[in-house]
């Protein structure tokens, strides 16, 4: 006969999180608390509701467990990437996971470990020289006259032109601070 | 409580940067109904919750704060036409307003790009509701000067709607606003398979793996062409350049032969409100450049 005691050990035993150099053992409890992901009783609604899942490797139920599991891995998994946010997990889950949030959650501590691509890498530049994650050309600046807007938009950006640009000098010093991926910092030694 | 028939009017990055014309479209239509825009100077990027609130959560709050905190100071509620502007900017004052502590965290960040601070005093408001709930069918029959006949397929994209909980707006499986709203223009819109899904832009894919992207928003293509609707309509820049831009590549890479224009709901709005075609701007799109809304000018109702 399986005594209670015996589960609790079993759990406490998986849930010993492998441990990284920089990992905080406090971000799988954060987790928890911000997306009542042990909640999850790995019914699947949400991998089938997946749209994105439907059509690449993202597998969101595999991404609860493992985060419930405290598998490290899943922070370099790049399938946690290919999620749209369209929230249709977070709609349809019977037990009030919020998995999408979850998934932002292992993005954010993913960036923090350097796991970030070139092309996020590139949006972020955009935001901190321009305001900007979409900035504008000079074919959209054309189109805008001919329309009878304003050349440029009253954004941040428009106010850089005119040489005041402290606001974005701000938010390049201190906002979205990317680091480099742990394994390029160590060739550089 | 913030001024009555007064928006501050948040950008964003696509439709200042991309669509113009969709901006035109919006002025030209609050201003019909009766509301002051107010420009928000030095307001920037939402910033987009796909990919910022993927990188740090805390930051994307402290820079939607920033733009929260420069309409609170014009005392107005923010007006927004795209669902992921809306999608942070409704998240981070609702949650702002909520929790005390995260209040306090954000703010003491956000005084360090400048004289700004998050009181939680304004709304976030988006067009689609503005137009489809405070304005509603009833309230723009009298506006109309041009009654179109033309079939839609209507895409609400995701943020707009979800999540539920924190949006509040109507349910994300069946709503019908939209519709409801344009059919006083006398479009009739065209139910499809899966037309809620996603158009495949958001959380940061499009950028992080265009096949991926492509892949899912080929399938709203398919389900879309199945019912050959006129044009395709949406309620956000992003899935705006989505449509565009997607036709356009499987058009060029997967043997389709796409040509649907893509207008957003102001775009209609105006027009039917009497806004000349060509600052409609059509013709500065990728699809549909040829496209005429046509319709019949209303009798004793003038056109601009």
């Amino acid at each position: 006969m399986i005594k209670i005691s015996d589960v609790e050990d079993k759990e406490k035993e998986v849930r010993q999180f492998k441990t990284d150099d920089d990992f905080d053992p406090e971000f799988f409890k954060d987790i928890e608390r911000k997306t009542n992901i042990w909640s999850c009783i790995q019914c699947g609604t949400c991998t089938a509701s997946c749209e994105s899942g439907r059509w690449t490797a993202l597998k969101t139920r595999n991404i609860i467990r493992k985060i419930v599991l405290g598998d490290l891995e899943v922070l370099k998994d790049p399938d946690i990437w290919l999620c749209t946010t369209c929230y249709q997990c977070y709609e349809r889950c019977p037990r009030d996971v919020r998995p999408t949030d979850a998934i932002m959650e292992l993005r954010n501590y993913a960036t923090k470990l350097g796991n970030i691509s070139p092309n996020h890498r590139a949006v972020v530049g955009y935001l901190k020289k321009t305001g900007h994650a979409v900035p504008i050309n000079d074919q959209i600046r054309k189109q805008r006259i001919e329309l009878g807007l304003e050349e440029l938009p009253p954004t941040l950006y428009k106010y850089k032109e005119e040489g005041d640009d402290k606001d974005l000098k701000k938010i390049e010093e201190i906002m979205f601070d990317l680091p480099e991926p742990k394994e390029k910092k160590e060739e550089k030694k | 409580m913030a001024k009555d028939m007064t928006f501050a009017f948040f950008l964003g990055c696509i439709m200042p940067n991309r669509y113009p014309q969709i901006e035109k479209a919006t002025k030209f239509v609050m201003d019909k109904l009766g509301y002051e825009l107010l420009d928000m100077e030095r307001a920037a990027c939402c910033p987009a919750p796909g990919v910022f609130r993927s990188f740090n959560k805390v930051d994307w709050m402290v820079h939607a704060a920033r733009n929260i905190s420069i309409a609170e100071k014009m005392d107005a509620d923010i007006l927004t036409v795209c669902n992921g502007c809306f999608g942070t900017l409704q998240e981070v004052n609702k949650r702002l307003k909520e929790d005390e502590t995260l209040k306090i965290k954000v703010n003491e960040k956000l005084r360090q790009l400048g004289d700004y601070e998050f009181k939680g005093t304004i709304d976030v408001r988006h067009i689609g509701e503005v137009l489809g709930y405070d304005i509603g069918p009833w309230g723009i029959e009298d506006l109309i000067v041009r009654k179109v006949d033309i079939k839609a397929a209507v895409h609400y994209g995701c943020h707009f709607l979800k999540p539920t909980k924190i949006r509040e707006i109507a349910s994300s499986e069946k709503p019908t606003l939209i519709e409801d709203f344009i059919e006083a223009f006398g479009v009739k819109a065209l139910p499809f398979k899966e037309q809620l899904t996603c158009c495949g832009a958001g959380g940061g894919v499009k950028a992080y793996d265009g096949n991926a992207s492509m892949t899912i928003f080929g399938e709203k293509m398919k389900n879309i062409d199945e019912v050959k609707p006129d044009i395709i309509l949406d309620i956000c820049p992003f899935c705006h350049l989505q449509f565009e831009t997607g036709q356009d590549y499987l058009n060029k890479n997967k043997n389709c032969n796409y040509d649907y224009p893509v207008v957003h709901l102001s775009q209609l709005t105006a027009y039917c409100l009497g806004m000349d075609e060509k600052s409609i701007g059509l013709e500065y799109q990728m699809m549909g450049k040829k496209f005429e809304f046509g319709g019949e000018e209303l009798t004793g109702k003038e056109a601009v």
